[in-house]
């Protein structure tokens, strides 16, 4: 166990190296930094100042591993816009996007994976064409035009609940409906197909066949079983959660991470559009080793190989 | 995600029929019907209505559409500024089409090529190649994306290019896997022995072979880069006025949602329905023509 948690922190750590070399790489290659932010006007030996005050007339690999070191003392540079440290600003940010993403979460799961189920037992039902249509309406109709409609219908129309902004449970309710939405039918379609898979195997056969009751056979034999693809497929979507909610948090004006993305990447405010690349990087990789250690609860085969077999 | 099978669980009794069933459903026609009509919409763009679609005309601001209290000039109403929102429509529908087309063509034929190169040569490339893979399937891309047009500004031909690297790693992968399995059939060791250059190979025999099953992977990353593309117009950040697109006009029209709901609701109807009947298309002709994607 011990070898398989130091196998994911190895990968984890070159997941971040890869990020952030990307990050420096096509910040290097975008364009003379300096002359980005500073005015044509300027005169040169202003520029040249400010080009060694941030150690810009060092070669590049000089560079490079400053910027490694800093990271590693947690210094990612300054925001432009209030010049205070741009992990100050993210991560002031980040309780105010978990708000919505964790709601949304649970929300996904409780929606999606009872609904696939449902559907997967009911077979070329009613119920399950019922909910295989509305899984793909809701998997194609677009974040923001959902939040825009649900705006429309549940603001505007019925004034019951508030537009947008942050502070209050109404304010939550429209844009965490929005963003669980989506994941719920990817989900829903996922389950389904999860399901249907375990439930063609041999093994349940020989369940029903011995006479244990249809109950038991799906909630100790089927269930057990699809969750782990099931569970790959909510790793993935902590990463559709994170894009979906700079939409969605544009769409109600609701100020997390979302937002400050949008208008860091309008303003150009490099340091805090590179922060937040890393902390979404980071997120991903906690979602992506909490999802493996998952699996070897689930599944005692997968303890020693690091590595889903049955995976997306 | 479009990747998800709505019936991966085929019983024994599906897999016995082994004609191919190409008898198509309502829902599937109707959806081909809709691609069509909007294929046929971008190609005709300019001929099919009377107002330039960047013409202001001040005095007929935020009209309502017909049937709502509209007058006839403006079909579906004007905008904030008075433009006509069925011009502005029509020939967002072509960009749209237009830049999905284009990421999608990119997408694929960077995949394609990458995943070629990884079965082809194996060894480090192959290993470079799926560590790539692996790092663009784990991040998000749209913030890859909002990073990269932070990092160089925005211009249309980057646009497209950045939403070309969407999805090709689907591409790569299925590539590399399926010309591995080719190099073990008959006819790739055929091909080789007879002194065929790896060009050759690839492209007059290799590919033709696995086409069908990158259709339907184009198929099915078409709605994503439209989605994408919207989003990412919606936010400010694609497509740049003068010009317009689907997710561009949804987003200027946000700020007129109460008093002028019109202006938006055409494009998101539009953006809806395509991206659904792509979606519904690409399932049935996944479940048509090939089983190995799920």
């Amino acid at each position: 166990m011990l070898h398989f948690i130091l196998i994911r922190l190895a990968r984890a750590l070159l997941t971040i190296l890869i990020m952030v070399t990307f990050a420096f790489v096509v910040l290097r290659v975008s364009g003379d930094p300096v002359l980005a932010l500073l005015s044509p006007e300027t005169p040169a030996s202003v520029v040249e100042a400010f080009r060694q005050s941030w150690g810009l007339d060092q070669p590049l690999w000089v560079q490079y591993l400053r910027y490694l070191l800093a990271i590693v003392h947690g210094d990612l540079g300054q925001s432009m816009r209030d010049g205070r440290a741009a992990v100050v600003v993210v991560a002031e940010r980040i309780p105010i996007t978990l708000l919505l993403t964790v709601p949304a979460l649970i929300l996904n799961i409780a929606i999606g994976i009872p609904a696939g189920i449902l559907a997967a037992l009911k077979r070329d039902s009613f119920v399950d064409r019922a909910v295989m249509t509305s899984a793909i309406a809701g998997f194609t109709v677009p974040s923001f035009v959902l939040g825009l409609l649900l705006v429309l219908v549940f603001a505007v129309e019925l004034p019951w609940l508030p537009s947008g902004g942050a502070g209050s449970i109404q304010q939550m309710i429209l844009p965490v409906v929005t963003l669980g939405v989506g994941g719920a039918a990817v989900l829903a379609r996922f389950t389904r197909s999860a399901m249907l898979e375990v439930l063609g195997e041999a093994y349940i056969r020989t369940g029903s066949a011995k006479g244990v009751a249809w109950r038991r056979v799906i909630s100790g034999h089927a269930l057990p079983n699809a969750a782990i693809p099931i569970l790959t497929i909510i790793g993935f979507m902590i990463g559709n959660l994170i894009a979906g909610t700079v939409l969605v948090e544009s769409v109600f004006s609701w100020p997390g991470l979302g937002s400050l993305l949008v208008v860091s990447v309008m303003s150009r405010d490099l340091a805090v559009v590179q922060c937040i690349l890393l902390f979404v990087a980071a997120a991903m990789i906690i979602a992506n080793v909490l999802v493996d250690l998952l699996y070897g609860v689930l599944d005692p085969r997968l303890r020693g190989t690091g590595r889903a077999s049955g995976g997306a | 995600m479009s990747d998800l099978s709505i019936g991966t669980g085929t019983t024994p009794k599906a897999r016995s029929k082994r004609r191919l069933n190409w008898a198509m459903p309502v829902a599937v026609r109707l959806a081909l019907s809709w691609i069509c009509l909007m294929l046929l919409v971008g190609i005709f763009a300019n001929y099919l209505t009377a107002h330039d679609f960047a013409a202001l005309d001040l005095r007929h601001r935020l009209e309502p559409p017909i049937g709502f209290g509209g007058s006839p000039a403006h079909l579906l109403g004007s905008d904030e500024l008075g433009r006509d929102v069925l011009a502005r429509l029509v020939i967002s529908i072509r960009m749209s089409l237009l830049i999905a087309f284009g990421a999608t063509l990119i997408g694929a034929v960077l995949g394609t090529t990458l995943g070629f190169l990884a079965a082809h040569f194996r060894g480090w490339v192959e290993q470079a190649v799926l560590a790539c893979v692996d790092f663009q399937a784990s991040m998000p891309f749209l913030i890859l994306a909002l990073a990269v047009l932070a990092f160089f500004g925005n211009s249309l031909p980057l646009f497209v290019a950045l939403l070309g690297l969407h999805g090709w790693e689907r591409y790569a992968r299925i590539t590399r896997a399926l010309t591995i399995s080719a190099g073990a059939q008959g006819y790739v060791t055929a091909v080789r022995q007879l002194g065929a250059s790896p060009w050759r190979l690839y492209l007059r025999h290799v590919l033709p072979n696995i086409a069908s099953t990158l259709i339907v992977t184009m198929t099915m990353a078409f709605p994503d880069i439209i989605l994408l593309e919207s989003g990412l117009s919606f936010l400010g950040l694609g497509v740049q006025p003068p010009l317009t697109s689907l997710g561009n006009m949804v987003g200027y029209g946000r700020d007129y949602l109460t008093r002028a709901p019109w202006i938006l609701v055409a494009p998101a109807v539009v953006i809806s329905m395509t991206t659904l009947s792509i979606s519904l298309v690409g399932d049935w002709l996944r479940d048509r023509l090939d089983k190995t994607i799920s």
